[in-house]
């Protein structure tokens, strides 16, 4: 089972990764990079309390939903990336055996209340859960960190090989593979790197003070999936020739087994790892697996009590969420993909996965995991930034993989005339307005088919008597659509001449649309 | 010999050595055999290059065994051919194909591109039609762009890309398109592809600039494009109503002669285009441009 089990394990970690490695240019739909974030069990349950209706295209979460209560947690054990992961950390770290980390099992009841304060907050309607959710992290540390990562190690030791004269070839020829297969066309560079890589790297971290912990007392798709296993069929029998060695419970990675009491298992818990039968000695193996009609019921760890707490921190919180300085300026930088929601049901869809981010790198590039501006929520949500790239005109692949459609997927010639934001001038800045020389960079570049900068020609006369005649561009606002080349290309090496605020931006409503 | 038979020998002797050329004038010419600039019309993209090849001597002329060739079109946007954007690809796979009939031993086909270059390269079609004949297509790595002394008027020094320079030998394919800085965008205008650094601040001063950063750029053959011309909103076009279907080729071994020709397509002087004005201003003419030997040929439809 054991062996079935890390199979399983591998084969998923590797199906997502390479579903996350072909989020690129040019993507096939096809096979949809975003279906590993629809596996995640807590989308159905806040995709529910946001539209109050079951949606399919979360089928493979419902799947494991539908199995669930038979079944268990199996998806902690078995399918979840990040639990991978963090098995791979465990053994890396040597995080301590099951007995000395025991002593941190009061801390259960905090995946619960995460997963009802996120309720309570998403009942009025403010959607928290997607910073916690396993497969977002998960995708989030690949895109922003362990990708990135990668690309520059491979990037810099196959450039490094190539100075070696009789390797200069070979490792040419590996770096037009690992471009064209692999690494992305330039290296990303992201903004909030810092705070997701702490992130993640505490997660990954605490494997040290115990196996799982994360999943054990974190998770709040573990606590979901808990909460449906209580009663789970397929049990764990332990035969009256056990001598309670202990060893199952010694190896237990989720302490689901309770000390002094071998013969029960946590079901709330257990991840079925299957790892206590393989501890159980070969010579009594006492342990057997099996469906039970009649099971018994494990309750939750989480009191009445502190459900109280949770309810009313959460309200607080949703006060406090309301309270903070609504900057009208902050949002002049809240570029948003083409297709989003209006700005406060975007929030509420967005689980900040940032595969949007991650596709976008393969194109404009513009597209970064925004930082915090005025409220928490503003956190990790997809902002453009186009001093670090732009929004490609030929390109939709944004909504084509948003997994909740917090973008819309829209028609590329719908794209085409979506405007994000619109184009301004500073004439304190821009080359022509400024110092009265030719530029016109930012004409060249625009991208509609009748362009949306146009220019005056005028003569200035210079400071000698002569006269210069000299290209004073301006933005037609009807034809602009926002998408930024012109200030990403603008030559000016610090701020640019020209910048794209939310000005003229069009969200789409799925409500009212069409 | 009487003195009197040796004068008359001798005359007929000088006259006959005299009218010598009249009978093979070509052969004994000092000058160069093959036209300056040779325009040919009215074909498509491979007929034309023949065409102009057979003029200009053959490929062989230009590509001798073993040499690395780099193939420089146009490949700046992500626009599909009919849009006259970038390079006609047929035209560009038809060049590779020559440079290795020529015996070239690599030939490779890149571009600085303004979009994101996986774009570029394949809507152009480019990409395609270079790797069909062999062609080695790669993006520009930033990696190998080396920052190379100029020492011109205004750029002292400029990041250029190394495949370019190390080179055995150059063949510009620039397509003939609008550009609303200086008109047009040809021949000169096309070596920006293999310039890195932060282009734009070269559109200040453009001519000058241009031109220092050219004399280390000068390429062995110069093919323009004018299958399909963009006439307005330039580079980028996206409106198929300001492309002219032209089906011409104006080639060169002289990229400031070919573009002075070229620029008869768009109806401007040569005045009126700065950076050509300046580039002629430096001399980085090999013909004289007042006196150009240009051969015109319309192929029979």
């Amino acid at each position: 089972m054991i062996k079935a089990r890390k199979v399983s394990q591998l084969v998923f970690l590797f199906f997502f990764i390479f579903l996350f490695i072909r989020a690129r240019y040019p993507y096939e739909v096809s096979l949809q990079s975003d279906l590993f974030l629809r596996f995640s069990p807590l989308i159905p349950l806040f995709d529910f309390i946001d539209q109050w209706k079951i949606s399919l295209v979360f089928w493979p979460a419902l799947l494991i939903l539908l199995f669930t209560p038979f079944l268990g947690r199996y998806f902690c054990g078995w399918i979840c990336p990040l639990g991978t992961t963090l098995d791979a950390t465990s053994h890396v770290l040597k995080s301590p055996p099951g007995r000395l980390a025991q002593k941190w099992q009061k801390l259960r009841y905090l995946k619960f209340a995460l997963l009802a304060g996120s309720i309570i907050l998403a009942l009025f309607s403010i959607h928290l859960w997607g910073y916690l959710d396993p497969l977002s992290i998960f995708n989030r540390a690949l895109t922003i960190v362990f990708y990135p990562l990668a690309t520059f190690l491979i990037d810099h030791s196959l450039i490094g090989l190539s100075r070696v004269s009789f390797l200069e070839s070979p490792a040419y020829g590996m770096y037009d593979f690992f471009k064209s297969l692999i690494m992305p066309e330039q290296q990303a560079h992201y903004q909030q790197l810092f705070w997701i890589a702490l992130f993640i790297g505490i997660i990954l971290g605490l494997e040290k003070v115990s196996r799982r912990f994360w999943c054990r007392y974190l998770c709040p798709a573990g606590a979901w999936l808990g909460f449906l296993s209580q009663f789970r069929f397929y049990e764990r029998i332990v035969g009256e020739e056990c001598p309670v060695c202990n060893r199952c419970q010694t190896d237990c990675k989720m302490n689901a087994i309770p000390e002094g009491n071998v013969k029960e298992t946590n079901k709330v818990e257990c991840i079925e790892c299957f790892n206590c039968g393989a501890a159980c000695p070969s010579k009594i193996n006492a342990i057997t697996y099996r469906w039970r009609w009649k099971p018994y019921h494990t309750p939750i760890d989480y009191t009445r009590r502190q459900f109280i707490t949770t309810s009313l921190a959460s309200i607080g919180t949703i006060g406090l969420l309301n309270l903070g300085l609504n900057n009208r300026s902050a949002r002049a930088t809240m570029i948003r993909p083409p297709g989003s929601l209006p700005e406060e049901a975007f929030r509420d869809r967005c689980i900040r996965c940032l595969l949007c981010v991650r596709i976008c790198e393969s194109n404009g590039g513009c597209l970064q995991p925004d930082y915090i501006r005025t409220n928490l929520t503003d956190l990790w949500l997809p902002a453009a930034n186009m001093r670090e790239g732009y929004c490609e005109y030929n390109c939709n692949l944004c909504g084509e993989i948003c997994p909740t459609d917090a973008i819309m997927s829209l028609d590329l010639e719908v794209k085409k005339k979506t405007p994000l934001g619109l184009a301004h001038f500073d004439h304190n800045l821009c080359i022509p307005y400024a110092r009265h020389e030719d530029c016109i960079v930012c004409e060249e570049h625009c991208p509609t088919p009748d362009k949306a900068i146009k220019f005056d020609v005028k003569d200035y006369e210079l400071a000698d008597g002569t006269t210069r005649m000299v290209k004073y561009p301006y933005v037609v606002k009807d034809l602009c659509i926002g998408c930024g080349i012109c200030e990403n290309k603008c030559p000016l090496v610090g701020a640019p001449g020209i910048f794209v605020t939310p000005e003229n931006e069009k969200r789409f409503d799925p409500l009212n649309w069409i | 010999m009487k003195r009197r038979d040796f004068l008359k020998a001798t005359a007929v002797g000088a006259l006959g050595v005299n009218l010598l050329p009249l009978t093979y004038p070509n052969k004994l010419k000092a000058e160069d055999p093959f036209p300056q600039v040779v325009w040919v019309e009215n074909g498509e993209p491979e007929q034309l290059l023949e065409a102009a090849l057979r003029e200009l001597g053959g490929m062989n002329q230009f590509v001798s065994k073993g040499d690395v060739v780099v193939v420089k079109p146009n490949i700046g946007w992500a626009k599909k051919p009919e849009f006259a954007a970038n390079t006609n690809p047929d035209l560009v796979g038809a060049i590779v194909k020559e440079c290795y009939t020529a015996g070239a031993k690599e030939v490779k086909v890149f571009d600085n591109t303004c979009n994101a270059w996986n774009r570029c390269y394949q809507y152009s079609g480019i990409e395609a039609a270079a790797r069909q004949y062999g062609g080695k297509v790669t993006q520009t790595y930033n990696h190998r762009y080396k920052n190379i002394r100029i020492n011109g008027e205004a750029i002292k020094e400029w990041s250029l890309y190394q495949d370019y320079l190390e080179a055995d030998k150059i063949i510009n394919v620039p397509i003939a398109k609008h550009h609303s800085l200086d008109r047009v965008t040809l021949g000169l205008k096309n070596l920006m592809g293999v310039m890195g650094g932060n282009r734009g601040s070269l559109h200040s001063n453009f001519g000058q600039k241009l031109a220092d950063i050219n004399m280390k750029l000068l390429p062995t053959l110069t093919i323009i494009d004018a299958y399909r011309i963009l006439v307005a909103n330039g580079p980028t076009g996206g409106n198929l109503a300001d492309v002219r279907e032209k089906k011409t080729l104006v080639a060169s071994t002289c990229t400031v002669s070919a573009d002075v020709t070229a620029l008869k397509l768009f109806g401007h002087k040569m005045e009126q285009v700065q950076h050509i004005r300046i580039a002629t201003e430096r001399g980085m003419n090999k013909f004289d441009l007042n006196n150009l030997q240009v051969k015109t040929i319309r192929l029979a439809s």
